[in-house]
C-alpha cells in the first residue's frame, strides 16, 4: 500500500520524502505497457553527497549541503528574509494579489489533484499535489512571517520546524510542477497553486540566486549576454541564415532572401532560438510561407530580438522583464509596426501577454502571436494548398501557454482542418489539454537524472493522450504527425519519443503547423516534411 | 434573555458586516499584479471553447466586447451547483454543496426574516391562513429557506468530517479547526433543525424575534429558539475567521485575476498605475538584482555580472 506523505515529512533530516516506483507509474497502451526502460537513474553516493536529492531521489536544482550549522542558519535566514518580500507590495506588486488569494483561501479540498498530470502519471505520489507546496509555505508563514501563537499553529496545523534540507526539498518540489496551470483551471475558489510553485523559485532566484543553471545562467542570462539562449550570437545566426536560404533553395528551388534588420517592415518575427539550430525547417517553412504570401516582415540580430524565449516567465521576474524590454527596443529600432511571435508557447504568453504591465511608454509596441496570420494567409487563397499532400494522420498538441493560458485555441485547427485529411484531436484538447511534459522549462533541464524524471512522468500523460489519438493506426509502417507549434514542447517530444522509441514501434514523428502548411504547397516538387529525420 | 439575543444579535451583525467589508476592501486595493489569465474566460465572445481576442490579427484595432453578465451568472451558479466537484470527486460534492446551501440559504433565512419583520410592523400578517398574498407568500418563503438551511446545513456538517476521515487525499490535509468547524456548524444548524420541527413549526417564534430586534422589544422564546440564535450570533461572530470570505472573494478573483484580460494600452489608467509600481524600491538580494534601485531601474540594467 502506499504511503501516505505528510508535510511534517518534508522536515526529517536524512532520508527520501519519497520512493519512485515505476510500477505505480500510471499505465500506457500496448506496446508500452510491457515498456522496461531503465528506471530513473540512481544518484550515485558521490552525486548525492554534493547534491541534495532527498525529496525524491531526482534533481533539478542540486543544491550543495551547507558546511557548517551557521551556513544552514543564514541560509534559513536568507530565505525567510525573501519570503517576506514575496508579500511586500514593493517587491511582488507583479504576483501579490493572486498569490495572496491563493495562500488565503485554498481549502485543500484535492479537486485539483486528479487535474495534474505529473500527479496521476506518478501514481498519485502525495508530494506531487497541487496542494502540497502551498501548504508547505502556507505554515512556513504562519510560523516564522507571521509568528503566529503556538497553540494556533497547533489547531490550525500550520507549525513547521525549518532547516536546510527542508528548503532544499521545497525548492526541488517547485520544479515538480509544470506550471501548466491545469490545476487552477478546476479550482471554484479561483485559487492556483501553480502559481505558488512560480514563486517560491522566484524567492530562491531573486533573493537567493539559485535556480536551475539551464534556465538562469544558461539561459536567461545567456541570452542578455551574446543575444540568445542557445548561445548563438548575431554572426552565428546570420550564417544559420544563410545556410536556410541555401536549404530552401535546394529543397523548393525558390530563391529566398530572409530579411535581416529591415527597418520601417511591417512585421518583426522573433523565433524561439532553439529553431535555428535544432528545427531550421520551421524558420525555412515560415520564410516560404511569409516570402509566397508577401508579407513585409523582417528577422532583427538585436540582443534578444532573434530569440523569442523568455525564461524569467518561470521563475524571476527581474530576468522576465530585461529580456521583455530588449525584445521591444529591438522592434523599436527597427521601427517595426508590430511584433509577430513564432511557434513558441511560453515566448506567446511572455511576449504577448505576461509582458503587457511590465512594458510602458513606447516599449508597448503590439505584439500577437503568427497564428492568426498563418490562418488568414492559408484560407484567403494566397498559397496554392492540396490537402493530399498531408494524407497521413496528425494530431494537435497544444502548447498550454498559448492555449489554456491565452485562448488561442481555433487558428491553428482551422489549418489543420484545411490541409489534414486525417486530422484527429487528443482526449482532451483545447484549455483542457495536458502538458506536453517539458513546461516551466523542463524540456531544456538536462541536468543529472531529471530526463529520465521528465520522460517518465511529467510527460506520461502526453504520451498516452498521444497513442490514444493514434489508436486506429498504431503500425510503425504508418507515419503519423504529432504538431505541436511550440519549441519547448518539440523538445520535450524529441525526448520523449527517443525515449520510449515511438518512431520505431508506433511512426510517430513530431513537428511544427508550418511545416504542415508548405508541406501541402501545389507548387513544390518535393515533400517538405521529410519523415526519414524523425 | 432577550435582551441579550438582541444585543448580540446586533453585535453580531454588525461584526460580521465590518470585518467582511474590510476583508473584501483590503482584497480590492491590493495593487494591479501581471497578467494571469486562463481560459476560457467567460465574458469573451468564444469563451465556449475558450477562445480569445488574441485569435484575431491585429487584435489592438479592434473591438474587445465582453459580456459581464454572463460572467457573473457562470460564477454565482457555482455556489449552487459546484459542477468541478460533481464531475471528480462526486461523494465529497454529495455533502460539501448541501453544507454550502446551508449557509447561503440560512443567511438568505435572515435577511428574508429582516423584510418580514419590517412588513409584519407595517401591518402585514404573515401566517400561513394569511388573507394577503404578500403574508402568505412570506410565510412559506420563510419556511422554504429556513427548512432548506437547517436539514442542508445538518446533514453537510454530519456528512464532511466523515467524507474528510475517509478519503485519503482530503485526510491528509485536514487540521483540528477544520473538525471544530464541522462540530461547531452541526451545533448551529442541528438546533435550528430541532428548534424548528419540535417547537415551532410554522417558525412563528423566529419572526417574533426578528420584530423584536427592529422594534427593540426584547421577544419571549422558547430556551431551545434563544439557544439556537445565541449560537447563530456566535457563528456569524466566527465565520470571519476562517475561509468562509470566499463566497465573495471567489467571485473576485475570477474577475480581478482569471478573466481579468485588459490591455495595457498607451495612455490608460493601468499604465499610470504601473508606472507608478515601477518606480518603487526593491530589496531582493540575488547577485543579478542591483541594491538600492528601483523595480523599474533593477529591470532595464542587464544584470550580468561585471567584466574583470
Amino acid at each position: 500500500m502506499k504511503k501516505n506523505v505528510h508535510v511534517d515529512d518534508f522536515t526529517c533530516p536524512g532520508g527520501q520524502v519519497t520512493e519512485l516506483d515505476p510500477a505505480e507509474f500510471m499505465p500506457l497502451p500496448p506496446p508500452y505497457d510491457k515498456f522496461e526502460k531503465p528506471p530513473i537513474k540512481k544518484l550515485t553516493d558521490d552525486q548525492c553527497k554534493r547534491m541534495d536529492a532527498t525529496l525524491d531521489g531526482i534533481v533539478a536544482i542540486g543544491m550543495a549541503p551547507p558546511a557548517t550549522p551557521e551556513e544552514e542558519k543564514a541560509f534559513v535566514e536568507k530565505f525567510l528574509a525573501g519570503l517576506e518580500k514575496l508579500f511586500s507590495v514593493e517587491d511582488n506588486w507583479t504576483f501579490l494579489q493572486p498569490l495572496l488569494h491563493t495562500l488565503e483561501y485554498c481549502v485543500k479540498c484535492q479537486i485539483c489533484s486528479d487535474a495534474c498530470p505529473v500527479y496521476v502519471s506518478s501514481g498519485r505520489q502525495d508530494i506531487y499535489r497541487p496542494t502540497m507546496r502551498p501548504e508547505l509555505l502556507r505554515r512556513i508563514v504562519s510560523t516564522y512571517i507571521k509568528k503566529e501563537h503556538p497553540l494556533l499553529r497547533k489547531i490550525k496545523g500550520s507549525d513547521i520546524e525549518l532547516n536546510w534540507q527542508s528548503l532544499a526539498r521545497l525548492a526541488e518540489l517547485a520544479y515538480r510542477c509544470t506550471l501548466c496551470r491545469r490545476c487552477a483551471q478546476v479550482c471554484l475558489l479561483g485559487c492556483d497553486n501553480a502559481l505558488v510553485s512560480r514563486e517560491i523559485r522566484k524567492v530562491f532566484s531573486q533573493q537567493m540566486g539559485i535556480a536551475p543553471k539551464e534556465i538562469h545562467e544558461k539561459g536567461s542570462v545567456q541570452q542578455l549576454r551574446v543575444g540568445s539562449s542557445t548561445g548563438m550570437n548575431p554572426a552565428a545566426l546570420k550564417d544559420i541564415l544563410e545556410f536556410a536560404e541555401e536549404e530552401i533553395e535546394e529543397k523548393t528551388g525558390r530563391k529566398i532572401k530572409i530579411p535581416v534588420d529591415k527597418k520601417g517592415a511591417d512585421i518583426l518575427l522573433i523565433h524561439n532560438a532553439g529553431e535555428f539550430i535544432a528545427w531550421p525547417e520551421n524558420l525555412e517553412a515560415f520564410a516560404i510561407i511569409l516570402d509566397a504570401a508577401g508579407v513585409d516582415w523582417t528577422l532583427s540580430t538585436e540582443i534578444a530580438g532573434y530569440d523569442s524565449v523568455n525564461y524569467g516567465v518561470w521563475y524571476d521576474d527581474f530576468q522576465f522583464a530585461r529580456v521583455a524590454i530588449r525584445q521591444s527596443l529591438a522592434a523599436k529600432s527597427l521601427g517595426v509596426r508590430k511584433i509577430s511571435l513564432g511557434e513558441c508557447g511560453h515566448a506567446h504568453k511572455a511576449g504577448i501577454v505576461i509582458a503587457d504591465r511590465v512594458l510602458t511608454g513606447d516599449l508597448i509596441i503590439p505584439r500577437e502571436s503568427s497564428l492568426p496570420l498563418l490562418e488568414e494567409i492559408v484560407m484567403s487563397g494566397r498559397l496554392k494548398l492540396d490537402p493530399s499532400r498531408n494524407d497521413f494522420p496528425v494530431t494537435l498538441h497544444d502548447p498550454c501557454n498559448m492555449v489554456r493560458l491565452m485562448g488561442i485555441v481555433e487558428p491553428q485547427r482551422r489549418i489543420l482542418r484545411k490541409i489534414c485529411p486525417q486530422f484527429r484531436e487528443m482526449t482532451p484538447h483545447g484549455v483542457e489539454n495536458y502538458c506536453c511534459g517539458g513546461g516551466s522549462g523542463f524540456a531544456i533541464t538536462q541536468s543529472s537524472n531529471f530526463p529520465d524524471w521528465r520522460n517518465s512522468v511529467s510527460g506520461r500523460m502526453k504520451m498516452k493522450q498521444i497513442l490514444d489519438a493514434f489508436q486506429d493506426v498504431p503500425e510503425p509502417d504508418v507515419k503519423k504527425y504529432v504538431c505541436a507549434p511550440c519549441s519547448n514542447c518539440k523538445g520535450q517530444f524529441r525526448d520523449m519519443f527517443e525515449y520510449y522509441g515511438a518512431w520505431e514501434k508506433s511512426g510517430i514523428l513530431y513537428g511544427g503547423l508550418v511545416e504542415l502548411i508548405v508541406n501541402a504547397m501545389t507548387d513544390l516538387k518535393q515533400p517538405f516534411i521529410q519523415w526519414e529525420w524523425h | 434573555m432577550g435582551t441579550l439575543i438582541i444585543v448580540l444579535t446586533y453585535i453580531a451583525y454588525v461584526f460580521i458586516v465590518v470585518v467582511y467589508t474590510v476583508k473584501i476592501v483590503a482584497w480590492l486595493r491590493m495593487p494591479p499584479h501581471i497578467r494571469w489569465d486562463l481560459y476560457p474566460v467567460i465574458h469573451e465572445e468564444h469563451y465556449r471553447y475558450g477562445g480569445s481576442y488574441y485569435e484575431q490579427q491585429e487584435w489592438w484595432t479592434k473591438p474587445r466586447p465582453k459580456n459581464r453578465w454572463r460572467s457573473l451568472l457562470y460564477s454565482l451558479k457555482d455556489n449552487f451547483y459546484m459542477g468541478e466537484y460533481y464531475e471528480r470527486n462526486r461523494i465529497y460534492w454529495l455533502f460539501l454543496l448541501p453544507w454550502h446551501l446551508g449557509f447561503i440559504f440560512i443567511i438568505t433565512f435572515h435577511i428574508l426574516c429582516f423584510f418580514a419583520a419590517v412588513a409584519m410592523v407595517s401591518g402585514l400578517e404573515i401566517a400561513a391562513g394569511s388573507s394577503q398574498l404578500a403574508g402568505k407568500g412570506f410565510y412559506y418563503l420563510l419556511l422554504v429557506t429556513g427548512g432548506i438551511a437547517f436539514v442542508t446545513g445538518t446533514f453537510g456538517s454530519i456528512g464532511m468530517p466523515i467524507v474528510r476521515l475517509a478519503d485519503r487525499g482530503l485526510r491528509t490535509y485536514s487540521m483540528p479547526m477544520n473538525y471544530f468547524n464541522y462540530l461547531f456548524f452541526l451545533v448551529v444548524y442541528g438546533s435550528g433543525l430541532f428548534a424548528w420541527l419540535l417547537l415551532d413549526p410554522t417558525l412563528e417564534e423566529y419572526r417574533a424575534y426578528w420584530v423584536g430586534l427592529i422594534t427593540l422589544t426584547p421577544p419571549t422564546l422558547h430556551p431551545m429558539t434563544v439557544l439556537h440564535i445565541i449560537l447563530f450570533d456566535l457563528f456569524l461572530i466566527y465565520l470571519p475567521f476562517t475561509r468562509s470570505t470566499h463566497y465573495i472573494t471567489r467571485i473576485l478573483a475570477y474577475f480581478f485575476i482569471r478573466w481579468d484580460d485588459e490591455p495595457n494600452l498607451p495612455g490608460s489608467e493601468l499604465e499610470q498605475k504601473i508606472c507608478g509600481l515601477l518606480g518603487r524600491k526593491v530589496s531582493w538580494e540575488a547577485k543579478h538584482i542591483p541594491a538600492g534601485k528601483t523595480w523599474a531601474e533593477a529591470a532595464t540594467e542587464s544584470g550580468l555580472p561585471e567584466k574583470k
